[in-house]
């Protein structure tokens, strides 16, 4: 996004001039860069094509405090988001802000470490890695969470190390008087041969109104293996607008799955870029909305190397007024040969109005791969709904069904039970309060 | 059981009449054949009397037990008793076998005043079933259709008619696509299954299913009408002679008498 006309005033670049000096501050460095950032940089507007059919003035127009002036209300009753597997190997944030009363890390087993990236600040592998896996073009949003961050999650496994237990990164938004941005924060760094699964949350206590910011930055090196699944239920409110990045070594797998339920306004950029040859990843992605809100996934998978096999299936449901924006990047560079790339957009439209644009764009200057690409809108088809009805189901039930159904693939692969078991609720909760009232023509 | 009078409908929306006029009187017990050329009507019939929303009765009714359907969705003529095999069966990926028909089976159960079956003793009940059409256990865990072949959904169809035990089944087309040891199969499942209460009416284009059962009545469909209609020896004379020498009773000076 080069230069954009100057239409809607930074709220981020206004917020960033209260913020003090950053000389004192953990990340100096870091700040410093956020600043610059912010300084030259406005909010993106719909005249640049990557944020064409997302409107951000929603964002640009709430007066937005820090958070420490915003009243923000102590959160209660948050065990519950705990998952059993994680027990002993969980990460709490309440807005940004680590929670070490919460969090317990003890269950991970040798050569797994895990804390706040506060407690780590001088750790070589935080100076090597954080911020220098960033790759977001002038991007106002990450050089705010660079500018504001203190806390965050850190992950890193040893040579050899697999941890014994799922980890939960649990982001928790809660009330507040005013409005407020987090901006949690997450370095994951994975050494030769180890293994680790991630599942990372966000979930708005409340129906109020918050802007979190997560930026991620994942390092698989070679052959470890990373499962990271990314669960946001927002509140209806609260717009998200996260920016995961992993970097995939030799041999290495990266399988992420990322479940959009929640926020009104949500922009998903995972971006993944293949560093050597022979790597396999994931970019699946479930989006069930209704209401008002905007979900918006603008990915990129870049192959720069041989022999790669890489996997997005993103697939939405629409109801009432929503409106869902997909737009996949795949890259294939030049010297990438041999590149099996699979990338499918499937849109079911519940209602009239509801609103899809989707864009699969592939950018191939390589020649010999198999890149296979498609996206679909669609509403249930009235012949499946009938031989459901034919066996006995009434329509209410058989589109529940089908909507069921239809849901259900993308959260196939998540191997942690309880949240598979999660996800399989929320689908069943989004299509039983979805299946629409009959109507007789 | 089952009276079609003067049953006339078009598809909904476009206008178009597809049956014009179909008088039918099938009586409890018995098996029914309704044969005729493509596009005659046959297959409309079935999903009609089934309540496919596709089509809109414009005149006459279906009577079953003696009481009008036509206000009935398709959910409520399947509990009343009314199975439709299906000329295509649906694909519905991410549904199991098991969990489709147990759903069916209960609610179907309940509203016909059977004892609803909890999932073990519904597993112990479709294994029985199994065997009737020669299906592979591990079906039964699979996506309802979801890349089978044309003879797997087929001896599906039937497979679900055997644990539904409709009073009245509609087959429409099941013997096409089907090679001749799955036509024996599936024509055997449906002797077997086929007792005094029950009734089966026959959709096919072909005489070769008759072979495998016999059928009380025969019909021959044309233009949307039942032009014809005779004993078993009816789909003998029509293997020979082909329709041609019915399409006359259908029109009169070109036009639908």
């Amino acid at each position: 996004m080069e230069h954009p006309t100057r239409i809607e005033p930074s709220i981020l670049h206004e917020l960033s001039m209260s913020v003090p000096d950053s000389k004192d501050s953990l990340w100096p460095d870091i700040k410093k860069d956020g600043r610059m950032v912010l300084e030259s940089n406005d909010l993106p507007n719909k005249k640049i094509e990557e944020w064409r059919f997302i409107n951000l003035k929603p964002i640009s127009r709430t007066d937005f405090v820090h958070i420490d002036e915003s009243g923000v209300l102590p959160a209660t009753d948050i065990e519950k988001y705990f998952l059993p597997e994680s027990d002993r190997s969980r990460l709490v944030f309440i807005n940004g802000k680590f929670q070490e009363s919460y969090s317990s890390i003890g269950g991970l087993g040798k050569g797994v470490t895990v804390g706040n990236l506060a407690n780590f600040s001088n750790d070589g592998i935080v100076k090597n890695y954080l911020n220098k896996l960033l790759n977001y073009e002038n991007d106002v949003f990450t050089a705010f969470n660079n500018l504001m961050f203190e806390d965050g999650a850190f992950i890193h496994l040893e040579k050899n190390a697999k941890a014994e237990a799922p980890i939960q990164i649990l982001n928790l938004y809660t009330d507040a008087a005013k409005p407020y941005i987090a901006t949690p924060r997450m370095l994951v760094v994975a050494e030769e041969d180890s293994d680790v699964t991630i599942i990372e949350e966000h979930i708005g206590l409340a129906d109020n109104r918050y802007l979190t910011i997560p930026v991620c930055e994942v390092k698989v090196k070679q052959r470890a293996h990373i499962h990271h699944v990314r669960i946001q239920r927002d509140s209806t409110d609260a717009f998200h607008l996260s920016r995961p990045i992993t970097y995939v070594g030799k041999n290495s797998e990266y399988h992420s799955y990322t479940i959009t339920l929640g926020a009104k306004i949500s922009r998903n950029e995972p971006r993944v870029i293949q560093e050597d040859e022979e790597v396999d990843f994931t970019l699946d992605g479930l989006v069930l909305i209704d209401g008002d809100q905007v979900a918006d996934t603008h990915s990129v998978m870049d192959h720069r190397f041989s022999y790669a096999e890489s996997h997005q299936l993103h697939k939405v449901v629409v109801n009432g007024h929503a409106h869902s924006i997909f737009n996949g990047k795949i890259f294939v560079r030049r010297d990438a040969q041999k590149i099996d790339s699979f990338q499918e957009n499937r849109n079911l439209l519940l209602s009239k109005d509801g609103l899809v644009n989707t864009k699969p764009q592939l950018e191939i200057f390589a020649d010999d791969v198999l890149c296979s690409h498609g996206a679909t809108i669609g509403q249930l088809d009235p012949e499946e709904v009938f031989y459901l009805q034919s066996r006995g189901m009434t329509e209410e039930k058989a589109k529940e069904v089908l909507t069921y159904a239809f849901a259900l693939e993308t959260i196939e692969n998540v191997k942690v039970d309880s949240v598979h078991k999660l996800l399989i609720e929320e689908v069943y909760r989004y299509t039983k309060a979805n299946s629409m009232p009959k109507v007789h023509a | 059981m089952l009276e079609l009078k003067d049953l006339h409908a078009v598809v909904e929306g476009e206008g178009i009449e597809i049956l014009k006029g179909v008088n039918l009187t099938v009586s409890k017990g018995e098996i029914h054949a309704i044969m005729g050329p493509n596009g005659s009507g046959k297959s409309t019939l079935a999903k009609v009397v089934a309540g496919h929303p596709e089509y809109e009765v414009t005149k006459g009714d279906i009577l079953y037990n003696g009481e009008s359907i036509l206000e009935l969705d398709p959910d409520e003529r399947a509990h009343a008793g009314i199975f439709l095999a299906f000329q295509y069966p649906v694909e519905v990926p991410g549904v199991t076998n098991t969990t489709l028909l147990r759903e069916s089976y209960n609610t179907i159960a309940a509203s016909r005043g059977r004892e609803e079956l909890d999932p073990l003793e519904f597993d112990d009940y479709i294994r029985e079933k199994l065997d009737l059409v020669e299906m592979n256990p591990e079906f039964l865990e699979r996506s309802v259709n979801a890349g089978f072949s044309g003879g797997e959904k087929k001896r599906n169809e039937i497979f679900q008619m055997a644990v539904l035990k409709p009073a009245l089944s509609l087959l429409d087309e099941t013997d096409s696509g089907l090679d001749i040891d799955a036509l024996r199969v599936v024509s055997a499942g449906i002797n077997k299954l086929h007792g005094e209460n029950d009734t089966v009416v026959l959709i096919t284009h072909y005489q070769r299913l008759l072979n495998y059962i016999i059928p009380d009545y025969v019909h021959v469909m044309i233009g949307g009408k039942i032009v014809k209609t005779g004993g078993k020896e009816l789909a003998f004379e029509l293997e020979e002679k082909g329709y041609d020498w019915l399409e006359s009773l259908a029109t009169v000076n070109g036009e639908a008498k």
